[in-house]
C-alpha cells in the first residue's frame, strides 16, 4: 500500500497531549522547566511548527547530508589543502571548532530539555528532530578536524575547549549557559532558536563559507552548509513560541527574551565571524566585509523577520549598528596583544594594502584603530618584539565575559558602565550588558571573570605562568604566536626604505 | 550599497540554496511557478541568494521536470542552507512568505 501524505496524519500523531491523573499538571510541566509565563496547555496547543518533517523524511535526508559531507571529506583530504594552507585561515579553524564543536553538544541538551518540558505538542516534536541535528553538528566537528590534531595540537582545542578555564571559553561558556542551559523550554525557544540560530549562525555557517570556498577549502565550506540546512529547519521552532506569547499578551516578555539573547550572542559572533573575515582571510580571499555579512543577514534578513512575526528591533539597535562598525576591531586588537593567552596563532594582518581595505570597507579605521597598530607596527619595525606584549591586566566585563575596550584615536570611546550590587563593584563594556545584569541580578552576581580569579586566590599566586596554565595554555597545547611571524609589517619596512 | 533603513523595509523572501544542480533547478521552477516576478540572484560562490518581492512559492512537480528525475520535497532541505522570509512545508510546495507588506 502506497504511503499516505503527511498532511493526512501529521495533525493528528503531533497531539501528544494528555490529561496526567497521577501528578498534578505543574509537576509533569514545572514553571521554572515548562512555562513560567502561565499560559494555559490550550494556548500551546495552537504551536504550528511552519518548517514540517515526518521521521522517515528525516532519516532519509540525514542521511542523503551526511553521505555527502563525508564523502567530500573523504575524496579532498588527499588534495594536501591543509599541507600549505595560510596560517591566518588556520586560525580561523582552530577558533571555530574550539568555540563551536561542543557548543553543539550543548545545544543538544538545551533541544532535548525543549523536547521533554515544552508544553506545545509541535514544539516537542521539532526539538526532538533539533536535537538529533546537534548530534550530528558535534560528531562532524569533532571528526573534521581530528584528523589535524597530528600536525598541529592547537587543532586538540575542538574537545578541550569547552573543557577548559580558558578565557575565550569562559565568555562563550556564559552566555550560552545564559540562553540555552538554564532558561525554561518557551525562553530557549527564543533565545535559542529564534535570537541565536535564526539570527547570527548563518554568519558564520553560510557566509564565512563563502570565504572558505574562495580560499579552496571546499570540505569545511560544503560541511558547515550542511549544518546550517539543519539549523534553518529546527530554528523555526521559536515562531510559534514568540507569535502564541504576544497573542496572549506576552509581548514585553518575549520582547526582552530576545533583546537579552541577541545582544549575547552578537557580542560572540563578532569574535567568532567578525575577526576572521576581516584580519585572518588573506585579503585577495576576502568575498566581502564582515560589515557586508551582517547587512546581508541580520539587517536585512533577521530584522525583516522580526517585524513581520511581531516583535521590534531591540531598544539599543543605534547601539548594535555602532557595534558592527567596532567591536571586532577592538578585539581583534586586544586578542593578538594577548596571543599567548589563545589556542590560535592570530595574524596581526594590517599590512600597508590590507589597511587600505579596511579603510574603505570601515572609513576612520586608520584614524581609529590604525593608530593603535602604529605604535605596534613601529616597535616591531625598532626590534622591540617585547613591547608588543602587555603588561597590564584588562577589564573585564561582568557580562560578557570580554575586556573592556571600545574605538581609539580622537574619537576615543571606550569606558567602563559601573555598577554597585551588594557591596560589589561590577564592570560592563556597554549599557547593554549592563542592563541584561540588571534584568536579574541574582542570576549573574557570583560568577567571577577570569581576572576577578587572580585576585579572589582561584588562581594562586596569580603570576602569568600561573594563569596561562589555568587556561589550558601549555596543557592542552602551547599557546597562540602572531600567525605571519611578523611577516605583515614586510610592507612599512619597504615603505620606509623608499 | 542601500542605505540601512531601507533594507529593513525590503519585502525580500526566497530561498538560501547551496551552488548545484539543485539550486539551477529551483532557479527554474521559482520562475515557472511565480508568473510575472521577477528574481535576483546573488551568487556568493558557496551560496545563493535568490530573492523576489513578498511572496514565491515552489512546487515539486516542476522541480521533478526541471531535474528530470523523481524528487520529494524534503529533500530540498539538503541544499537549502537558509530563507528569507518565512517559510511554508507541504508535500508538493514550499512557500516563502511575509505577512506583512512594508
Amino acid at each position: 500500500m502506497a504511503l499516505l501524505d503527511r498532511s493526512e496524519w501529521y495533525g493528528l500523531a503531533r497531539e501528544t497531549n494528555w490529561t496526567p491523573r497521577y501528578v498534578a499538571e505543574n509537576e509533569l510541566f514545572p514553571a521554572d522547566l515548562s512555562d513560567p509565563y502561565g499560559l494555559p496547555m490550550k494556548a500551546w496547543e495552537a504551536f504550528d511548527e511552519p518548517y514540517k518533517v515526518s521521521y522517515r523524511e528525516y532519516v532519509k535526508v540525514q542521511r542523503e547530508k551526511d553521505a555527502n559531507a563525508y564523502s567530500v571529506k573523504a575524496a579532498l583530504s588527499r588534495s594536501k589543502f591543509y599541507d600549505s594552507a595560510d596560517e591566518g585561515y588556520l586560525s580561523l579553524l582552530k577558533l571555530h571548532y574550539g568555540a563551536v564543536s561542543l557548543t553543539e553538544y550543548q545545544a543538544c541538551q538545551a533541544q532535548g530539555r525543549m523536547s521533554r518540558f515544552s508544553k506545545a505538542p509541535g514544539m516537542r516534536n521539532t526539538s526532538t528532530f533539533g536535537m538529533m541535528d546537534e548530534m550530528r553538528h558535534t560528531q562532524l566537528q569533532l571528526f573534521f578536524p581530528h584528523e589535524l590534531v597530528t600536525r598541529d595540537r592547537q587543532f586538540d582545542w575542538a574537545h578541550e575547549a569547552t573543557h577548559t578555564k580558558n578565557w575565550a571559553v569562559l565568555g562563550g561558556r556564559h552566555c550560552m549557559d545564559d540562553i540555552m542551559m538554564t532558561r525554561d523550554a518557551i525562553t530557549t525557544s527564543i533565545m535559542l532558536s529564534f535570537a541565536f540560530e535564526t539570527g547570527l549562525t548563518n554568519l558564520q555557517m553560510v557566509g564565512l563559507a563563502a570565504d572558505s570556498e574562495a580560499i579552496g577549502d571546499f570540505t569545511f565550506s560544503n560541511m558547515i552548509t550542511s549544518i546550517q540546512s539543519d539549523e534553518a529547519r529546527h530554528a523555526q521552532l521559536g515562531t510559534p513560541s514568540i507569535e502564541i506569547l504576544i497573542k496572549n499578551g506576552k509581548k514585553a516578555e518575549a520582547q526582552k527574551a530576545l533583546d537579552i539573547s541577541f545582544w549575547r550572542v552578537w557580542r560572540l559572533f563578532a569574535i567568532l565571524t567578525g575577526i576572521p573575515m576581516d584580519y585572518y582571510i588573506p585579503l585577495e580571499k576576502r568575498h566581502m566585509s564582515f560589515k557586508e555579512f551582517m547587512h546581508e543577514w541580520v539587517i536585512k534578513q533577521f530584522v525583516r523577520q522580526l517585524n513581520d512575526i511581531g516583535l521590534e528591533k531591540p531598544w539599543y539597535w543605534d547601539m548594535f549598528l555602532d557595534d558592527i562598525e567596532n567591536h571586532h576591531h577592538c578585539q581583534q586588537g586586544g586578542i593578538w596583544s594577548w596571543r599567548p593567552t589563545v589556542w590560535w596563532n592570530p595574524p596581526g594582518a594590517v599590512g600597508p594594502k590590507e589597511r587600505e581595505w579596511l579603510e574603505k570597507k570601515y572609513p576612520g579605521w586608520n584614524d581609529s584603530y590604525g593608530r593603535y597598530w602604529d605604535v605596534i607596527i613601529g616597535n616591531l619595525l625598532d626590534g622591540h618584539e617585547e613591547k608588543t606584549h602587555p603588561n597590564c591586566i584588562p577589564v573585564i566585563c561582568n557580562m560578557c565575559q570580554i575586556p573592556v575596550s571600545n574605538r581609539p584615536g580622537p574619537k576615543w570611546k571606550a569606558r567602563v558602565y559601573q555598577l554597585d550590587y551588594k557591596e560589589k563593584r561590577y564592570n560592563f563594556c556597554t549599557p547593554v550588558c549592563k542592563w541584561i545584569f540588571e534584568q536579574e541580578p541574582e542570576r549573574y552576581k557570583d560568577f567571577e571573570t577570569i581576572v576577578d580569579r587572580m585576585y579572589s586566590g582561584v588562581i594562586d599566586p596569580p603570576t602569568l605562568p600561573n594563569v596561562l596554565t589555568y587556561m589550558g595554555i601549555g596543557v592542552v597545547s602551547n599557546g597562540g604566536r602572531d600567525g605571519y611571524d611578523y611577516s605583515w609589517i614586510n610592507g612599512y619596512r619597504k615603505q620606509a626604505a623608499e | 550599497m542601500a542605505g540601512k533603513r531601507d533594507d529593513e523595509r525590503k519585502n525580500s523572501v526566497g530561498p538560501v540554496l547551496r551552488a548545484g544542480e539543485m539550486a539551477d533547478a529551483v532557479m527554474q521552477a521559482l520562475e515557472e511557478d511565480n508568473p510575472g516576478k521577477e528574481f535576483v540572484v546573488q551568487d556568493h560562490v558557496a551560496y545563493l541568494r535568490i530573492e523576489t518581492e513578498g511572496e514565491c512559492i515552489v512546487r515539486r512537480e516542476t522541480i521533478e521536470r526541471a531535474l528530470g528525475r523523481p524528487f520529494k520535497m524534503p529533500e530540498l532541505e539538503v541544499n537549502l542552507t537558509s530563507f528569507s522570509g518565512r517559510i511554508e512545508t507541504t508535500e508538493d510546495h514550499m512557500r516563502f512568505y511575509l505577512e506583512k507588506r512594508l
